[in-house]
């Protein structure tokens, strides 16, 4: 069963100077979903960015856009993209309405109406018959996202959207993304930045030196995460820690001065190791749940502590 | 008619900046103000006793032409004496006076701004890739439904419009300021040119005429080597920079090399067209017209393949 994807990439990968930058990475992305490509500075999002747009040559494998390949078809393909590749710059020297009917020329079927239209969308109808040399980061940035949108696209591709932009703005792109996409356009998003995904995303890859570490629903991502249990207890911490040894074989227990600290993942087993603890006659006082954070994770997955095999790719 | 729209995209472009404008307005005010100053210091005396001029400036250069030869200057340098000693002998005994005025004399005269143009025409050239990279404005444009060599070819189709605009300006402003100032007509006035060591006569507006169009030509050159540059270089002031260097230095280089035997086949000693409008101004030896526009050809057609070639396959990174 392959569901249709609007964009899909297959084995591709990217060699400069000799290393893979790009590592046969594969994922799909559905008629109108967020989809986030999550991963630190230089783990080739960029890049692979670059590459669905036709900015980078590929190395090996195949990038489809609505089951175009963007190297046989190449100009069909484009038509149905619309992008922000990293900084959106634009002709300083022209105002920012030049810049679009610059862009709207490119295209097919853009008129005047649109224009105004995306100017009006992206809130820029009082600077937009100034020039772009006047303009703030984030003028620069709306008029970025106003020429991505200009054709109506199937697949809008944004590299780093929220660099530049205030909260509010943050706010506002969030609620266009997703009204875009219940409205069937596909959005693919990169960013370093977990929050921002976890608020933005209905799914997330996770790359890491060029390969996909893990591709999943950004709730799973974020809710998935053990919760580490600290139980509290007055004395004699590793008679405890013997006991939930015994009884919870594969579980390991760390002790930190008054603390027994156990990874788990549901109610019922927090509770079950409470009735425990507390049946040999342990006194325990406190029990704090704390959930890792999405940074944790993050840094979990992408190789710094963590165990490898959540590492391996899942949800594929 | 997409591709259109790619061509005029550049040339709102090209347009849009400051610079352009004085480009245009430059040689314009300076082709005026030659014309007014012409005008206004023309020496009647000179005019009506143009013979006495004539023959004063023959005896400076008969010791001239005798002390070229003694000092082992080039060749070409006694030849051209020689040649202008010739020309004022023909000029005193058929009556036809180089001091008199017309549009087309003054056409004529003012064809050295092209020269100026052509600095103009590889600033333009040079920066309309270099200048998209070094701004990072090349992605937004590369990320368009266009095949690459589209987007390459209209800007050179843009650069070429604007070299040719330019050269209409020229052209119809030395016209124009020379027709008001001094009479429209005069077409027919005879210009004396060298032909086998012999003076003969030609009508001035077929050498002026002959001499745009061969500029032209030179500009179109200039045009792709500028745009190679520009394509091979990410930044515009260094794309400048190579450009002129290389138009300016390739002039200075052609005296260098001009007795060695592969000099006909380097690109500069071709690039200088009207040299066989008049005889004897050629500093490299073997050379025909026809030669040079076959030369010309050749470097054009490698220049252009070299920068589409680059183009198409450059990653973007800027």
């Amino acid at each position: 069963m392959e569901t249709v994807h609007t964009l899909e990439l297959k084995e591709v990968t990217k060699k400069m100077k000799g290393k893979n930058v790009v590592d046969h990475l594969s994922f799909g992305v559905r008629k109108g979903e967020i989809f986030g490509l999550l991963g630190p500075n230089g783990a080739g999002k960029t890049t692979t960015i670059r590459m669905i747009v036709g900015l980078i040559s590929m190395s090996g494998g195949e990038i489809l856009v609505n089951g175009l390949d963007i190297r046989k078809n190449y100009e069909k393909a484009m038509e149905q993209i619309g992008a922000i590749v990293e900084n959106p710059q634009m002709y300083d020297y022209l105002t920012g309405y030049k810049n679009l009917m610059q862009y709207a020329r490119m295209l097919p079927g853009v008129t005047r109406e649109r224009i105004d239209e995306v100017v009006k969308l992206v809130d820029l109808e009082q600077a937009i018959h100034k020039k772009v040399k006047t303009y703030s980061l984030g003028m620069r940035q709306r008029l970025g996202v106003a020429q991505a949108l200009l054709h109506r696209p199937s697949l809008l591709i944004l590299d780093e959207p929220t660099n530049g932009l205030d909260p509010q703005g943050m706010h506002d792109l969030r609620n266009y993304l997703r009204l875009l996409a219940d409205q069937g356009t596909s959005v693919v998003v990169s960013s370093h930045i977990l929050a921002e995904m976890e608020l933005m995303c209905d799914r997330v890859a996770v790359m890491q030196h060029g390969k996909l570490v893990r591709i999943d629903n950004v709730t799973n991502v974020t809710d998935q995460a053990q919760a580490r249990v600290h139980f509290l207890l007055e004395n004699e911490m590793n008679e405890a820690k013997s006991l939930l040894a015994e009884h919870f074989p594969a579980k390991t227990v760390e002790v930190s001065e008054k603390e027994l600290i156990v990874e788990a993942n549901t109610n019922q087993e927090i509770g079950d190791i409470n009735k425990r603890l507390v049946e040999a006659g342990f006194l325990v006082y406190g029990i704090q749940v704390k959930k890792k954070t999405l940074e944790e994770r993050f840094l979990e997955m992408t190789g710094k502590g963590g165990n490898l095999n959540e590492v391996s790719v899942a949800g594929q | 008619m997409k591709f259109l729209s790619l061509v005029s995209n550049e040339w709102i472009k090209i347009f849009s900046r400051t610079r352009t404008w004085v480009f245009i307005a430059l040689p314009i005010l300076i082709v005026l103000g030659v014309a007014i100053y012409g005008k206004v210091t023309e020496d009647d005396t000179v005019k009506s006793n143009w013979k006495q001029e004539v023959t004063q400036q023959n005896k400076e250069l008969k010791s001239q032409i005798a002390e070229a030869k003694k000092d082992n200057s080039p060749k070409f340098v006694a030849q051209s004496l020689e040649n202008e000693y010739k020309q004022n002998q023909y000029a005193l005994k058929n009556d036809i006076s180089p001091y008199e005025t017309t549009s087309w004399k003054f056409m004529k005269d003012m064809a050295p701004l092209s020269s100026l143009l052509g600095l103009f025409v590889i600033v333009i050239a040079s920066d309309i890739v270099a200048g998209e990279f070094a701004k990072g404005t090349i992605k937004m444009l590369l990320i368009r439904p266009y095949s690459r060599w589209k987007i390459l070819l209209s800007k050179l189709i843009a650069t070429l419009a604007f070299a040719f605009f330019l050269w209409v300006i020229l052209v119809v402003a030395t016209w124009l300021f020379g027709s008001i100032l001094y009479g429209f007509g005069g077409m027919d006035q005879p210009y004396l040119s060298m032909i086998d060591g012999k003076v003969h006569e030609k009508l001035i507006s077929e050498y002026v005429l002959a001499n745009m169009g061969l500029e032209f030509i030179e500009f179109a050159v200039t045009v792709f080597l500028a745009f190679m540059v520009s394509t091979l270089f990410y930044s515009s002031s260094v794309a400048i920079g190579i450009s002129l260097f290389l138009t300016f230095a390739g002039n200075a280089l052609v005296l260098f090399i001009s007795s060695k035997s592969w000099a006909k086949y380097t690109l500069f000693p071709n690039m200088d067209l009207t040299q066989y409008l008049d005889e004897g101004l050629q500093v490299v030896k073997g050379m025909s017209l026809s030669f040079s526009l076959g030369m010309l050809a050749i470097y054009s057609a490698l220049f252009l393949i070299i920068t589409f070639a680059v183009f198409q396959k450059r990653d973007v990174k800027a």
